[in-house]
C-alpha cells in the first residue's frame, strides 16, 4: 500500500506532476537543441532547486532527464546533428529518412518505441533494485571501492579516443574531490594555503565549467553553420509497424537497460551497443542500415531510454552513479542532505518508490508531448545560436553563483570551464571527471574502512579480495577493463581476427 | 586505410603542462602525510596524482609521435568567436558585484550577440534585456536564487510586483 502511495504520489500532486510535466517538455528542448545537453541542463539547476524541497527538485530532474534523451533524436533525423550523445546512432539511419521526406514517421516511431523502451527499464528499476540493495547490505568497503573504480575505468575507457586519457581525467576527478579538509583527520589536501579552498571545491562549479561554458565554448567554433529546414508530416506510427519491430525494440531494451546499470555506463554506449546488435539480428531489413533503415532507428531509440531506468539502478541501491546525468543527481541528494546507498533504500523507500513513478510519469509525458506540438518544435529548433550561447553562459555563470552566492564558485567554473574547453579539443573525454569528483570521498572513505578493517595489512586486503567471490569478480571485472584497453591486447585480438578470417578462406577454397 | 592522427596546435605544450600539473600535485599529495600509513590521508591523494603523472607520461609519448598537422592555432583551437566570449565571462564575473546582476547580464549578452550575430543594434538591444527580464523572472521569483544586487534597487522592484497581487 505504501508503495502505491508513493508510486501515485507523483501523480496526485498537482505541484509535482506540473514540475514533471514542465521538465519532460524542457528537457526535450534542452536535448534537441544542439549545444545544450541534460547534463548542463541538470547541472545548472542543482544550483538553483537548492533551496527547494527535495521531491520537487527531483521531479523537475528526472523530467528533463527522460525528455532530454528522447528529444536528443529529433535533431538527429531532422538535422543530422544529435543533439545528445546518446542519439549519435538515431542520426545514421533518422537523417536518411528525413532526406527522403520521412521524418514525420520517423519522429513517429522513435516516440513509441522510446516510451516502450523507457518503461521496460523503469520496470527494471523497479523490480531489480530492492532485490540488489537487500543484497548490497553486505557489500564490504572493499567492494564499494572496486565498483567506484570500475565506475571511472569504465566510462573512461568508453567515453574517449584513448583509455590513458581517460584514465587520466577519472583521477584528475578523484584528486578535485579530494581537495580541502580531510573530513577524517582535519588535514589539509591540496589547500596551498588557501582559505578558500579548505571548503572544497564545489563540484556544482565544477559540473556547470565542463559541461556548460567548455560546451559553450566549443559550439562556438560552428556558430555560423545554417539552419536546415524539414517538412514534418504524418506522425503518429501504425499498430502493424509498431508490432513488426516490437521483439527487436524488447532486446534492444534489454541490452539498453544492462548497459544503463553498469557503474558508469548511460545511454550513449547503449544506443551504439543496440545499434550494432540490430545489424546482426535483422537478416533483411527493407532499408540497408545506414539508407533509412527503421531497425537503425528502433533499437537506438529503445536502448537509450531504457538506459535511464537502468542508470538508476546503481545510484539507488549502490550510491554509484550509473551515467554522468545520476552522477549529478547524487550531487543533489548530497546537498539534500541525503547519501545515496543501500541504507537509502532501507530507511526511505519512499523515495525509491517516489523516483520510479516520477520517471514512469515523465516517460508518459515525453509519449504526449513527442507526439504532439511539432511545429513549434521546428521553430524553436531553429533558434539561432549567436543568441542561445550567450544565454547559456549567463545561466552558467548565474548557477555557479547561486550554489553559495559566492564569486570564488564563478571563478572555479570558468576555470574549469577553460580547462574542459582545451580538454575536449586534445581528445580528452570530460565525463569520467565529473565521476571522479562524486565517487572520490566514497572511494577515499572505503579505502581507509577497508584497510583499517584489516590493521594496514595490504596483503591481508587482497587475501579478503581473492577469497570473496563477489570481490573476485569486482577485481577481475577492474583487471578485465584495463587489459582489454591496453594496445597489446588490441593488437592480438586484431592478429587473432585475421588469423580467423585467413583460416575460413582456406576452408573455403 | 586510416590517416595517422596529427598534432593540433598547442597540444603539446597543454600535454607537456598537464604533466607538469600532475608531478607538481603529486609533490604536494606526499606532503599531506608521506608513506605514514596506509590509511593516512594522503594516501588517495598520492596514488591518483601518481596514477594522472605516469597517465601524463604515455600522452606526452603519444602527442610527440604524432605528426605536426596543418591547423593553426589562430584559427582551428583560440578564435575570436572563443577567446571573446572568454574575456567577456571574465568582465562579467569581475563586474558583476559593483554594478549587480541585472546591468552586467544586460552588457554581456548585448555585447557577445551583436559580436557574434552581427545583428543591427536594436535586435541585440531587444534580445539582451528580453532575455535578462526573463532569466531575472524566472530565477528571482521562481527559483529565489539571489543575484548581486548592485546599482537596481532589485528589493523594491520585487516588493511592487509582490503588492500587486
Amino acid at each position: 500500500m505504501d508503495i502505491l502511495s508513493n508510486l501515485l504520489m507523483p501523480l496526485l500532486n498537482l505541484e509535482l506532476l506540473f514540475l514533471i510535466g514542465a521538465g519532460t517538455f524542457a528537457g526535450i528542448y534542452v536535448g534537441a537543441i544542439p549545444g545544450l545537453s541534460v547534463t548542463m541542463a541538470v547541472s545548472i539547476l542543482i544550483s538553483f532547486t537548492f533551496s527547494w524541497e527535495v521531491y520537487p527538485a527531483l521531479a523537475l530532474m528526472i523530467g528533463i532527464y527522460m525528455g532530454g534523451v528522447y528529444g536528443g533524436s529529433r535533431t538527429a533525423i531532422l538535422l543530422n546533428i544529435p543533439g545528445a550523445p546518446s542519439a549519435i546512432a538515431t542520426a545514421l539511419d533518422g537523417f536518411p529518412l528525413a532526406q527522403q521526406g520521412r521524418a514525420g514517421e520517423a519522429i513517429g516511431i522513435v516516440t513509441v518505441v522510446s516510451f516502450i523502451g523507457g518503461f521496460i527499464g523503469i520496470f527494471a528499476l523497479g523490480a531489480f533494485a530492492p532485490l540488489l540493495s537487500d543484497f548490497a547490505i553486505g557489500f564490504q568497503p572493499r567492494d564499494f571501492m572496486l565498483l567506484a573504480i570500475m565506475g571511472i575505468l569504465l566510462v573512461g575507457s568508453l567515453s574517449g579516443d584513448s583509455l590513458v586519457k581517460g584514465v587520466f581525467a577519472g583521477a584528475f576527478g578523484i584528486a578535485i574531490g579530494a581537495v580541502g579538509m580531510d573530513p577524517l583527520t582535519i588535514q589539509d589536501r591540496f589547500v596551498f594555503g588557501i582559505d578558500e579552498l579548505r571548503g572544497g571545491i564545489s563540484f556544482v562549479a565544477v559540473m556547470i565549467g565542463l559541461f556548460g561554458v567548455s560546451e559553450a565554448l566549443i559550439q562556438m567554433h560552428s556558430i555560423h553553420s545554417p539552419a536546415v529546414r524539414q517538412r514534418v508530416a504524418g506522425i503518429i506510427p501504425s499498430w502493424a509497424k509498431v508490432r513488426k519491430h516490437l521483439p527487436l525494440g524488447l532486446q534492444t531494451s534489454t541490452i539498453g537497460t544492462i548497459v544503463g546499470a553498469l557503474p558508469g555506463t548511460g545511454g550513449d554506449i547503449a544506443a551504439l551497443m543496440a545499434y550494432d546488435h540490430a545489424k546482426r539480428v535483422t537478416r533483411n531489413p527493407e532499408t540497408p542500415f545506414g539508407k533509412g533503415a527503421v531497425e537503425g532507428l528502433v533499437a537506438p531509440e529503445t536502448a537509450n531510454n531504457a538506459a535511464v531506468g537502468g542508470a538508476f539502478i546503481p545510484m539507488m541501491t549502490l550510491g554509484i552513479p550509473g551515467d554522468a546525468v545520476t552522477a549529478i543527481m547524487i550531487g543533489a541528494l548530497f546537498i539534500h542532505g541525503l547519501n545515496p546507498g543501500p541504507m537509502l533504500m532501507i530507511e526511505q523507500p519512499d523515495m525509491f518508490w517516489f523516483i520510479v513513478g516520477s520517471l514512469a510519469l515523465a516517460n508518459c509525458f515525453m509519449l504526449l508531448f513527442g507526439l504532439t506540438g511539432i511545429r513549434l518544435f521546428v521553430k524553436i529548433v531553429e533558434l539561432p545560436r549567436t543568441v542561445l550561447l550567450p544565454v547559456i553562459m549567463v545561466l552558467s555563470i548565474v548557477g555557479a553563483y547561486a550554489i553559495n552566492n559566492s564569486l570564488t564558485d564563478v571563478y572555479w567554473m570558468l576555470g574549469f570551464g577553460i580547462l574542459g574547453y582545451f580538454m575536449r579539443l586534445y581528445g580528452y573525454p570530460l565525463a569520467p571527471i565529473i565521476l571522479g569528483v562524486i565517487l572520490s570521498r566514497l572511494l577515499d572513505d572505503n579505502w581507509r574502512r577497508a584497510i583499517i578493517s584489516e590493521r594496514e595489512d595490504f596483503g591481508a586486503m587482497m587475501m579478503g579480495i581473492f577469497t570473496s567471490p563477489l570481490s573476485l569478480c569486482l577485481f577481475l571485472a577492474v583487471v578485465m577493463i584495463l587489459v582489454t584497453n591496453t594496445p597489446w591486447w588490441v593488437r592480438w585480438r586484431a592478429r587473432k581476427a585475421t588469423g580467423q578470417t585467413v583460416a575460413e578462406r582456406q576452408d573455403h577454397d | 586505410m586510416d590517416m595517422p592522427p596529427k598534432r593540433r596546435p598547442g597540444e603539446l605544450i597543454f600535454n607537456v603542462a598537464i604533466m607538469l600539473a600532475s608531478l607538481f600535485l603529486l609533490y604536494s599529495a606526499y606532503g599531506i602525510s608521506g608513506f605514514e600509513a596506509l590509511s593516512s590521508p594522503g594516501v588517495i591523494p598520492m596514488a591518483t596524482t601518481a596514477i594522472m603523472a605516469i597517465a601524463g607520461v604515455f600522452i606526452l609519448r603519444d602527442t610527440l609521435r604524432k605528426g605536426r598537422g596543418d591547423q593553426s592555432l589562430r584559427r582551428d583551437i583560440l578564435p575570436a568567436v572563443v577567446v571573446v566570449p572568454i574575456v567577456m565571462i571574465l568582465g562579467y564575473a569581475l563586474l558583476l558585484r559593483p554594478l549587480g546582476f541585472l546591468p552586467t547580464s544586460a552588457l554581456f549578452l548585448f555585447i557577445l550577440v551583436r559580436f557574434l550575430s552581427r545583428r543591427s543594434w536594436g535586435f541585440c538591444l531587444a534580445v539582451a534585456l528580453g532575455t535578462v527580464i526573463v532569466i531575472w523572472a524566472i530565477f528571482r521569483l521562481i527559483f529565489a536564487v539571489l543575484m548581486p544586487q548592485g546599482i537596481v534597487p532589485e528589493g523594491r522592484i520585487v516588493a511592487f510586483i509582490t503588492s500587486l497581487f
